[in-house]
């Protein structure tokens, strides 16, 4: 039942704080809100206390018949694939819930504060629900159920052209909805299954065209929201869009659907068609890092670099998966929670910026790091995080990347080397941002930036001490998937 | 709070100079500096702050051109001796050739304490204060001596001082007193016989430390006597602030500048006081223009970049003093602030610091806060010099002579050019706001 918690939790805190009929001011919203996602991260870790490490497969099933003529089962369950990023998505909602104000100009409240933090919660439940979930249909259902409160949260809370970035988001994860929905009533026919069970699935009888049909449904359909190039451009205009707190959900959170969806049931439903197609996601991959660090170059807005920064690093994922070896799966595996981690903190600095400063032209930014009169702190966490992301060791981007490159360069050299040039590149946009950010002179007309309280810090300190911890001690992080990724690749 | 002059009804022509308002408030006796109420407590605070630090740099200015002088090793040149500490200045106190200042002779009270104890608090050992850099940042006078050092040649016919330090006379006085310097110190004496030069270039270096703190011995007394007269409210307007300091340098313009050395006791006279070297002439005028027009104690607010050819050829050229100073600490937003914001931190009026918490970000930003009032303040002294010039130089304000008028026009149009480059914060300082 603790899994089902996971997700009830959060739905019954969002319905209080959504439809608690009596007056609920902002600041007890917000205390509700992070009353309620404490209590999921709590579970996570009583769940991460519970996890047997050794074992091979699925834990703490819950199963609940519910229109089993369909085939159509309330089934949950958790392994080492699912658990970091249920841990992850937790981490994140507790730390959003606990400012959600990051990115609001000086004096500016949070705006319909209940509605942001319902939904910040029914978020929470619909990803954890995904990640959990062992019936296709039911998945489907959690999947669906984050378009509509993604929708508003950019829609409401987002900046000037929000209205097109809501529309393009919602017309691409409906089409990726709609073909992985395709995919999954198809998978269930041809196959003659008798329910929508993930393990009830067996597609080695399809043929093998049906196979590629069916693969390529699934690819595109998770590959939107990944994204993979070139699938991707609702990505920038929703992530950049977007207030500070729904950027990080969106590339913290639920980018790691996408590539979930690839790893659970692209590869975990068609192994062998997979190998044939990997080769081509291999170079899709590896097209994906350099295009997303090239375009990350190009921009001149600095949370639109980091956006297109998180196109190049979820090509990485890709590249690990597509050669399916067991370092590369728990490289993979650590990539995307390293990457949750590192993209929430740049996110969550960025809209730090823009609250204080007010801009995130690159043009207008410089000498942030001044000590008296600058946002020290900020800048010398922007500086850790853009570190992180661009590989350095001793942060959990480079445990991570690592072990990607090493498991991968034995399938697919040429590829690796490319995406490893790729980690270069990141290199380079990020000395670009820090070197006109944070270095260089502070305008005299225009820095009389608000200071930052210490408590809007925290969850910046928090991210960066786990980006740093993990990065130390990555048997920490590498320790929950290893089984699983090796029963992945085992597969193969 | 911003003041708007509109063109004097005068018998000349409106002036067309992008300045042109500020010219108009010289023209009417004021200064570069709006009159407000707000600008008046900036920059009388900011005296007195600057005062207290600058009562120590004259001491010890002095104490190195005639004690430390040519010591290789002056390990000890910052730990300022009782003599000089209890030395009278020679415009406040009961002893003053010409009383200044009401208050005491010697070292100012508050100086003393911080002394004793700095911002610590504590009666730690002299050296522990000075590794910690709680003490008065002398490192500041002295890179303001060097300026002046560097930028030699200023003001000539007028400034005679610094063409002296080329002449063999005195070169026949710094080899007097070197080798009665060196006597018994074979190896000193026989470097001064391969090098003489370099020898002479210290000693002219040492002329500069006894030039700045003969200058600001009288500057102490006189910031100190106008925070006394604005506490007492007696000192209602900026330019009052600065009638006062017009008069100030009026009245002690001819005061002598020289140079003494004390070896075992005996004076010996580098530069005599017969020679005739004011202060006016061969210590204010040098010191404005190398200090608040191009000066090294603010470098790292601008940065030249020689590969961009952005290195002036000719000396003059050079614009990076007080005046055009950025006071962030920037440069590779790691430089701390310069020396002398910290030293006037120490002694800020109470009614400043209550000043700066309520605006930008209070105590965490006072530092930036009072170097933006020092610019303030230093622009009133740079239009009492310019007020000061006209008057030595040119025609009364209320001449009733239009060729005169025209001339006193033309010669106020020429100081502005001087803060006509983007980096000039004169236009930064007219609005209240550039805190």
């Amino acid at each position: 039942m603790i899994l089902s918690a996971l997700i009830l939790v959060p739905l019954l805190g969002s319905l209080i704080v959504g439809f608690y009929p009596g007056v609920m001011s902002p600041a007890l919203s917000r205390l509700v809100t992070i009353g309620f996602a404490s209590i999921s991260l709590l579970l996570t870790i009583a769940i991460g206390v519970m996890f047997d490490l050794s074992h091979i497969g699925l834990q703490m099933q819950d199963f609940l018949p519910w229109l089993p003529d369909l085939g159509l089962n309330y089934s949950l369950a958790i392994d080492g694939l699912s658990f970091p990023l249920v841990a992850l998505t937790n981490l994140l909602t507790v730390l959003l819930a606990f400012n959600s104000s990051v990115g609001l100009k000086p004096g500016e409240d949070l705006k319909r504060p209940r509605l942001f933090y319902s939904l910040l919660l029914l978020v929470n439940s619909g990803v954890i629900g995904a990640f959990l979930a062992q019936n296709l249909m039911l998945f489907f259902l959690f999947y669906e159920i984050e378009l509509i409160p993604f929708y508003l949260l950019i829609v409401i809370w987002g900046s000037e052209k929000r209205e097109y970035a809501a529309t393009k988001f919602l017309i691409y994860t409906a089409l990726s909805g709609i073909l992985i929905l395709a995919a999954f009533l198809a998978m269930n026919w041809l196959t003659g299954a008798a329910s929508f069970e993930y393990g009830a699935i067996d597609t080695t009888d399809l043929s093998r065209n049906t196979q590629l049909v069916l693969l390529a449904l699934l690819l595109v359909g998770f590959g939107i929201k990944t994204p993979l190039v070139p699938l991707h451009s609702w990505l920038p205009d929703a992530y950049v869009e977007s207030s500070a707190p729904v950027s990080i959900m969106l590339g913290g959170i639920l980018s790691k659907l996408g590539t979930y969806g690839i790893i659970r049931f692209a590869v975990g439903l068609f192994p062998e068609t997979w190998v044939s197609v990997a080769p081509l996601m291999a170079t899709i991959a590896a097209i994906t890092v350099i295009y997303g660090s090239f375009c990350a170059i190009a921009q001149t807005d600095i949370k639109r670099m980091v956006a297109y920064s998180s196109i190049g690093h979820m090509g990485y994922v890709i590249l690990g998966t597509a050669a399916l070896t067991p370092l590369s799966m728990v490289g993979v595996i650590s990539q995307m929670v390293a990457h949750g981690l590192i993209l929430a903190l740049l996110f969550y600095l960025i809209g730090m910026i823009e609250s204080k400063v007010g801009t995130r032209e690159l043009e207008l930014l410089s000498g942030l790091l001044n000590p008296i009169r600058g946002l020290p702190m900020i800048s010398a966490l922007l500086i850790l995080g853009a570190m992180a992301s661009a590989g350095i060791p001793g942060m959990v981007g480079f445990v991570a990347e690592f072990m990607v490159f090493q498991g991968s360069f034995s399938a697919f050299p040429i590829q690796t080397l490319v995406a490893i040039v790729g980690t270069a590149l990141t290199a380079v946009y990020f000395v670009i941002l820090l070197n006109r950010t944070c270095f260089g002179k502070l305008d005299t007309k225009g820095a009389y930036y608000a200071p930052v309280a210490r408590w809007e810090y925290m969850p910046a300190f928090i991210l960066t001490i786990v980006i740093l911890f993990l990065g130390i001690q990555p048997s920490w992080l590498v320790r929950w998937s290893q089984v699983t990724s090796d029963a992945i690749a085992f597969v193969m | 709070m911003t003041q708007t002059l509109e063109a004097p009804k005068t018998k000349i022509p409106p002036s067309t100079h992008p300045l042109a308002e500020i010219i108009y408030r010289l023209e009417a006796g004021g200064t570069m500096l709006p009159d407000t109420p707000e600008n008046l407590m900036q920059i009388i605070g900011l005296y007195k702050a600057y005062a207290v630090p600058m009562d120590f740099y004259w001491r010890d200015l002095l104490y190195i051109a005639e004690q430390v002088f040519l010591n290789p090793l002056p390990w000890s040149k910052y730990f300022i001796s009782d003599e000089y500490l209890d030395r009278e200045n020679k415009y406040s106190g009961d002893n003053a050739d010409l009383r200044i200042w009401r208050g005491c002779g010697d070292a100012h009270p508050e100086l003393r304490e911080f002394m004793a104890q700095g911002e610590l608090k504590k009666n730690l050992p002299n050296i522990l204060h000075h590794l910690w850099h709680d003490r008065i940042n002398m490192e500041f006078a002295e890179e303001c001596m060097r300026s002046m050092l560097w930028h030699r040649d200023m003001y000539k016919p007028w400034n005679q001082f610094d063409g002296f330090l080329d002449t063999d006379e005195y070169k026949q006085n710094c080899d007097r007193v070197i080798k009665a310097y060196f006597k018994g110190n074979p190896a000193m004496l026989g470097l001064y016989k391969l090098f003489p030069d370099m020898f002479y270039e210290q000693c002219r270096q040492m002329s500069y430390y006894s030039n700045l703190g003969l200058f600001w011995e009288v500057m102490a007394p006189v910031f100190f006597e106008m925070s006394d007269l604005y506490d007492e409210g007696k000192m209602t307007s900026v330019p009052a602030a600065m009638d006062f300091l017009v008069n100030g340098i009026f009245a002690i313009a001819g005061r002598p500048i020289y140079h003494h050395v004390y070896i075992k006791g005996e004076c010996f006279e580098i530069i005599p006081k017969s020679k005739g070297f004011t202060w006016l002439y061969e210590a204010a005028l040098p010191y404005v223009e190398a200090v608040f027009y191009r000066t090294a104690p603010f470098r790292g607010t601008k940065s030249y970049n020689a590969q961009a050819g952005q290195v002036p050829d000719s000396q003059p050229d050079f614009h990076y003093g007080v005046l055009y100073a950025d006071k962030f600490p920037v440069g590779t937003a790691g430089i701390p602030p310069t020396f002398l914001a910290q030293d006037m931190l120490h002694f800020l009026p109470d009614y400043l610091v209550e000043y700066y918490k309520q605006h930008c970000r209070g105590e965490g930003d006072t530092i930036v806060q009072l170097a933006v009032s020092f610019q303030r303040s230093m622009y009133c002294v740079t239009s009492a010099v310019i007020q000061a010039l006209r008057a030595a130089l040119l025609y009364p304000l209320d001449d009733e002579d239009p060729e005169h008028l025209m001339a006193n026009r033309q010669f106020f149009e020429a100081q502005m050019d001087r803060f006509l480059r983007p980096e000039a914060r004169i236009r930064d300082i007219q609005s209240q706001e550039y805190r």
